[in-house]
């Protein structure tokens, strides 16, 4: 397919390759191949036209080529399921991404879950301007080609989910760099050196530092003002020569290709169906896939590619926001790159007078309307190639003459942002970054200095030495030339829960599209408006991550009414992830409750998840149907559950729900009685086998024990049978110390054990001096059983105090760390337990300690002293019970109790308080008065 | 040439300047032997694509754009200020760069605590004074007041060592660009002639010492060189250096590849150690920078050809880089100790071959200095 147009170019390539390489070989097949290939795309009777991502040159290029040709329709490489977000796009401010994610997968591993694909967008890029240009010019269709995001993990080696390895990793994280979060970013025209020896020849003989440097010298400003055959022509031939010198990049080509196949069947199902001149259109495509090699490149390509169905995986779609750092963070562009390209686009822009397109109602950016020129009437049709690479080739690059006042404009412009970030900067600064600019672009052999000449200039002057915290000046220069746009999804450009949370706090006055951190203060008792407000954020914060919504002040917990309440918001910084929650549902109540629903059912749900549900069921959402439904759900999971490892968790969680339900309902649940019934003998089933198996640990068997008989009463009264804790009790041999302890503290609450018995064991085991350096494990296994037996403090109190009475040191020492971690462990509940009951116990104060002998030690009173019975006491009980002697008289009848009042004699006159009576008895007589007693 | 134990760059490369002298074509600043763009050539080397006759070698291994703005710095008003961990090649690019620029590198005054501001301005001939009275005869002038007087570069090393007030008699020097002589009556200010630029070092360690002020910070324009992690560019440097070294001592003996490797790689693993230290004392005192390295493998190329039997073993290189990096005792010992067991043994058990050895000789190093 030689045609005559490159015959010209063609011979004299191979002459030069004949000449460097004696004779036709490989080299000669690269660079013929490479004028083939610019020849085929060129002669494509369906227009492309070959981009750059970031590439001034093509977004100048494309709005240009739009006003000469205006097209009717136009294919974008791009997944073609997310054509309907992008009339959305005119409600953002750009730079924006369009995402597609699903989190429940079919089809795919359920370990990538969830997927999500971004295709960032701005606005100086060629396809912002075939986007616009389509949709705001009528009768134009953008049809976009490229395979779904669904093929695009379909097409994914299964073993990892990485498909975009940054070659650049950033040396240091930059600011809002992670907005695109972990996706997978796809993006028109990714036009580089596919294997890294390439990129380092031609950086290095470049004499440039990074990919973007080159690409700015070396096609960028040539082709800046290049005429459109020019610029298509080298823009394949960059796309050619990537594409052959490609070794190695096996998988990478597989794909690219495929993606050949895909885009120009569409394009061809497209022309038939719509019945379209070939001539009509233009197809917007990377220069890599320009210059493609596929069977179906072309109009008249093969027909023979069969599209592979999706899969069932359900996808959605929306918008959100992205910033230049993110995108370059994401595809490995040097830090800068995209603000630059920016800044240059919009300078092209006023130097050559092209008038762009932009959707109707764009928010942000330049707003200049001026009237776009007139289509030309030239036909349309293409005119003869004719080969202008020959001596694009052949000519030294033109030189852009200098820009004296923008470069002065820059000079002046960076010594203020110097000085405002604290630099010490002058006038004469700005002087000699101007000079040494011209300078340094002279050295690198351009007349006018690039952005990064000008960067270099800036650092070498201004920047006298780097403190940690400051913007160094490299950064300031991206500030500068643009700096980094962080994009916005606008209102209506967001899903419907996002649009609802954004409503439903409008109470609160803030600005929340914002990004950044906003105080909100909610007088609840004062409005009432702002409970709902405050019941919202509380869903937000546990839905979305820690920052987003985070109180400062008020909390939220069963029983607890707040008042007032502070919030630190920064949904406008974490825009995306409440995007990404609209996905999910149409109201975050529905998300929540989906979310728990899926907790309680899914393969990892314990009861002690399903208790947590109901009660974040009943804290968020105030759902007592739903409640009812988790905690069914609980009743089912305790009941099937073998291990008691979540015992704590559960005992823990019910008394709370119970304490709630007990407190606000008149009656319980029926589930909760459910699960206290199952709970009763579901752990009377365990109770045995925990006792004595050694991965169930104290701490688990306390908590056994803490619901049974914390829940006894309740339990027995729905129908259980203490017959069976007895039996369970009876059939547990623990065979270590700790459990051993907890063993008859349970016989001790059960009544089986006396307290006197346990004192005694106690005493058996600190005399027997085998088992004495086991005596540390038997007080901790006691420590734990405060959780069932609270009632056992005292003689947990007295066995450690016999513990440090008798232990010898080298047994005692050890074990002190561990009764500390376990006792701060347990929480505050054991501790102050058993420091109330020692300060019951011991004496206040030194003296008395001289003289002070411990309860136990103390001689056991008289039992026959004892026998008498119990003595009429004293105090004011006594008293009141004596005034009213008939609910105790009926109590004793009903028990068949047989006895007489022992009226305690009344010893008026004693006391300091009768004194003080005695002594002023005028109050005492007009409190009577007034109350009327005689 | 007389015979001199170190020439300096522009007596070594004065064939090869006067070669590029007489191709240069591009146009020179001020009374420049050579145009930006050859002085460049001449530091960095040339290439297949620069189309050059003969091949200039690379004589300074670093980033292309330092080397850029260092040139266009001296091309401009300002001083050029090089700013790096010491043996980063500061002193080395300083002198490339008066050489080539000026042909004579020669004109450094040596900051320290005793500099004085005689040694940057003048000073007088006590004898000539007393004898013929206050003249220009009788003056001494600096090497910086000769450098203006010639319109050439003059260099400052390690100017932060100095103190305050003598670092400050550069201010006027660098922005009126004369120094005054109120002693004379007439003839009594040195006015510098084009091409006069003064290249000052700066050690990034001891800033802090006696740090600039800001008035004559204003003055020159700072570039920072840093430490060369590249392995590959390091190795290059390396090598280059040797090969000086062995002409200079004239010395047949070769360095083998593999312990090349070696030393570079205990290098790397030193420096990811420091780098990972919470403290002090848990990173040795040495910069470990390329020079350092240099100076291992110098000291144990000497040892071995005076020492030992003209070739260079494992064992002698694992006693000088011990002997060169343990500076503390017992910190920098203990650290070396950490990773001779911790690294090399591994290593030496995984790789063998002259590991081995390597592990040997350290490992004995180590014991004599404990």
């Amino acid at each position: 397919m030689t045609t005559p147009t490159f015959g010209a170019l063609r011979s004299q390539l191979l002459d030069a390759a004949a000449a460097l390489a004696d004779g036709p070989d490989a080299l000669a097949g690269i660079l013929s191949g490479i004028v083939d290939d610019v020849d085929r795309a060129l002669a494509e009777p369906l227009e492309i036209f070959p981009v750059c991502h970031h590439s001034p040159a093509s977004a100048m290029a494309m709005a240009r080529r739009l006003r000469d040709k205006q097209p009717k329709v136009i294919y974008l490489e791009l997944c073609e399921d997310m054509t309907p977000l992008l009339t959305e796009l005119r409600n953002c401010r750009l730079p924006v991404a369009v995402q597609a994610f699903a989190s429940e997968l079919d089809g795919f591993p359920q370990d990538w879950a969830p997927l999500s694909v971004v295709a960032p967008i701005t606005e100086a890029s060629a396809e912002y301007q075939a986007i616009a240009y389509a949709l705001d010019t009528p009768g134009v269709e953008l049809v976009l080609v490229d395979r779904s995001t669904d093929h695009v993990f379909q097409w994914q080696p299964r073993k990892d989910k990485a498909a975009e390895p940054n070659t650049e990793p950033a040396a240091e994280p930059v600011e809002d760099a992670d907005l695109h979060g972990d996706a997978v970013g796809v993006e028109i025209g990714d036009l580089r050196p596919r294997f890294a020896e390439l990129e380092e020849h031609l950086l290095h003989h470049g004499k440039v530092r990074h990919w973007s440097e080159w690409w700015d010298q070396y096609v960028e400003q040539p082709l800046g003002d290049a005429d459109y055959d020019t610029y298509r022509q080298v823009m394949v031939l960059i796309g050619s020569l990537f594409r052959r010198l490609a070794p190695g990049a096996r998988e990478r080509v597989t794909s690219d290709e495929e993606r050949e196949r895909y885009m120009w069947t569409r394009m061809r199902q497209h022309l038939a169906t719509s019945g379209v001149d070939a001539a009509d259109t233009l197809y917007v495509c990377g220069a890599f896939h320009a210059a493609s090699h596929v069977d179906e490149f072309g109009l008249h390509g093969a027909d023979t590619y069969e599209i592979s169905p999706r899969t069932a995986t359900k996808w959605h779609y929306g918008l959100i926001p992205s910033s230049h750092s993110s995108i370059e963070a994401q595809f490995g562009l040097a830090s800068g790159s995209v603000s630059i390209a920016a800044a240059v686009f919009a300078k092209s822009l006023t130097r050559t007078g092209v008038v762009p397109y932009r959707l109707e109602g764009q928010q942000g950016g330049r707003t200049a309307k001026k009237k776009a020129k007139p289509a030309p009437v030239v036909s349309p049709q293409a005119q003869q190639v004719a080969d202008r690479l020959s001596g694009f080739l052949a000519r030294p690059p033109v030189l852009d003459a200098l820009d004296e006042d923008e470069l002065l404009g820059w000079s002046v412009e960076i010594v203020r942002l110097a000085r405002r970030n604290g630099y010490l900067s002058s006038t004469a600064d700005a002087i000699a970054v101007f000079e040494t600019s011209i300078l340094l672009a002279g050295m690198r052999g351009r007349a006018r200095p690039t952005p990064y000449d000008f960067q270099d200039a800036a650092v070498t002057c201004i920047e006298k030495e780097s403190v940690p915290g400051r913007r160094d000046v490299r950064r300031l220069c991206e500030i500068m030339l643009g700096g980094d746009r962080i994009g916005q999804v606008g209102y209506d450009s967001l899903p419907p829960l996002a649009r609802d949370v954004h409503d439903r706090l409008a109470p609160l006055g803030l600005k929340l599209e914002q990004r950044g951190v906003q105080r909100a203060l909610l007088d609840i008792a004062g409005d009432p408006v702002l409970g709902r407000c405050s019941d919202l954020l509380w869903i937000l914060r546990r839905l979305l991550p820690q920052g987003a919504a985070r109180p400062i002040m008020g909390e939220r917990r069963l029983g607890h009414r707040a008042i007032q309440e502070s919030w630190d918001l920064a949904l406008g910084t974490h825009s995306r992830e409440l995007i990404e929650l609209g996905y999910e549902g149409i109201t975050v109540e529905q998300v929540l409750e989906q979310r728990l629903r899926r907790s309680v059912w899914g393969p990892q749900a314990t009861a002690a998840v399903a208790l947590g549900a109901v009660e974040d069921a009943t804290l968020y959402l105030r759902s007592r149907r739903f409640a009812d439904e988790l905690g069914a759900r609980a009743v089912e999971l305790l009941a099937a559950e073998r291990t008691v490892d979540d015992a704590p968790d559960v005992l823990r969680r019910a008394r709370r729900l119970l304490a709630h339900y007990r407190a606000t309902e008149p009656v319980l649940p029926a589930w909760l009685e459910a699960f206290v019934k199952a709970g009763y003998a579901h752990y009377c089933t365990l109770l045995p086998n925990a006792f004595v198996e050694e991965e169930t640990g104290a701490k688990q068997v306390a908590a056994m024990l803490g619901f049974l008989f914390s829940m006894e009463s309740l339990a027995l009264s729905l129908g259980c049978d203490r017959a069976q804790l007895e039996l369970a009790v009876a059939q547990s041999h623990p065979t270590t110390p700790g459990k051993t302890a907890l063993l008859w503290a349970a016989q001790h609450q059960l009544g089986v054990l006396s307290r006197a018995e346990l004192r005694e064991r106690c005493v058996g085991l600190l005399d027997n001096p085998l088992v004495l350096p086991a005596y540390p494990q038997y007080l901790s296994g006691f420590v734990q059983a405060l959780e069932p037996v609270p009632a056992l403090a005292g003689f947990v109190v007295e066995a450690i105090s016999q513990a440090f009475g008798r232990l010898p040191d080298a047994v005692l020492l050890p074990w002190l760390p561990t009764l500390i971690t376990t006792l701060r462990k347990e929480g505050g509940d054991h501790v102050g337990l058993l420091v109330r009951e020692a300060g019951r116990v011991f004496p206040g104060d030194l003296p008395t300690l001289d003289t002070w002998t411990p309860p136990w030690s103390a001689t056991a009173p008289d039992p026959a002293a004892a026998a008498v019975g119990p003595r009429a006491q004293a105090g004011p009980v006594a008293a009141l019970l004596a005034v009213h002697p008939e609910p105790t008289d009926a109590l004793a009848a009903l028990l068949g109790c047989e006895g007489a009042w022992d009226v305690p004699e009344s010893q008026p006159g004693s006391g300091p308080v009768h004194e003080l009576l005695a002594r002023y008895p005028e109050s005492a007589v007009a409190l009577a008065a007034a109350t009327g007693v005689a | 040439m007389t015979e001199m134990l170190r020439a300096p760059a522009e007596t070594k490369y004065a064939e090869e300047l006067d070669w590029l002298e007489s191709i240069d074509d591009g146009p020179k600043p001020f009374s420049w032997r050579l145009s930006p763009k050859m002085v460049r050539l001449f530091i960095l080397g040339s290439e297949r694509a620069d189309g050059l006759d003969r091949e200039v070698a690379q004589k300074w291994f670093g980033d292309r754009s330092f080397v850029e703005r260092a040139i266009v710095t001296l091309a401009s008003d300002r001083g050029l200020l090089l700013i790096g961990d010491p043996g980063t090649g500061k002193s080395w690019l300083a002198e490339l760069l008066a050489a080539a620029i000026s042909r004579n590198s020669t004109l450094v005054v040596q900051g320290t605590a005793g500099t004085t501001e005689d040694h940057i301005k003048y000073s007088w001939n006590v004898s000539a004074v007393i004898a013929n009275g206050q003249s220009r005869a009788s003056m001494i002038p600096s090497p910086i007041m000769t450098a203006m007087e010639q319109g050439v570069i003059g260099r400052f090393e390690e100017l932060t060592r100095s103190t305050s007030d003598v670092q400050d008699a550069l201010i006027s020097i660098l922005s009126e660009k004369y120094v005054s002589i109120p002693e004379l009556d007439d003839d009594n200010i040195v006015f510098a002639k084009p091409g006069f630029s003064v290249i000052a070092t700066a050690n990034s360690r001891d800033r802090g010492v006696n740090d600039l002020s800001s008035a004559l910070k204003r003055r020159f324009n700072f570039v920072r060189i840093p430490v060369v992690t590249n392995k590959k560019s390091e190795a290059e440097i390396v090598r280059f250096r040797t090969v000086e070294l062995l002409r200079r001592h004239q010395i047949e003996l070769d360095v083998p590849p593999t312990l090349l490797d070696i030393l570079l790689q205990s290098f790397a693993d030193l420096r990811a150690a420091a780098a990972s230290a919470g403290s002090d004392d848990e990173k040795l005192e040495s910069a470990l920078s390329t020079a350092e390295q240099i100076g291992v493998l110098e000291d144990a190329i000497l040892h071995s050809n005076f020492f030992g039997d003209r070739a260079l073993r494992a064992q002698t290189l694992a006693s000088s880089l011990v002997g060169s990096l343990a500076r503390r005792a017992p910190e920098d010992l203990a650290i070396l100790n950490k990773y001779w067991h911790g690294v090399v043994e591994p290593r030496s058990k995984a790789e063998g071959g002259s590991w081995t050895e390597f592990l040997d000789g350290g490992r004995e190093a180590i014991k004599t200095l404990s």
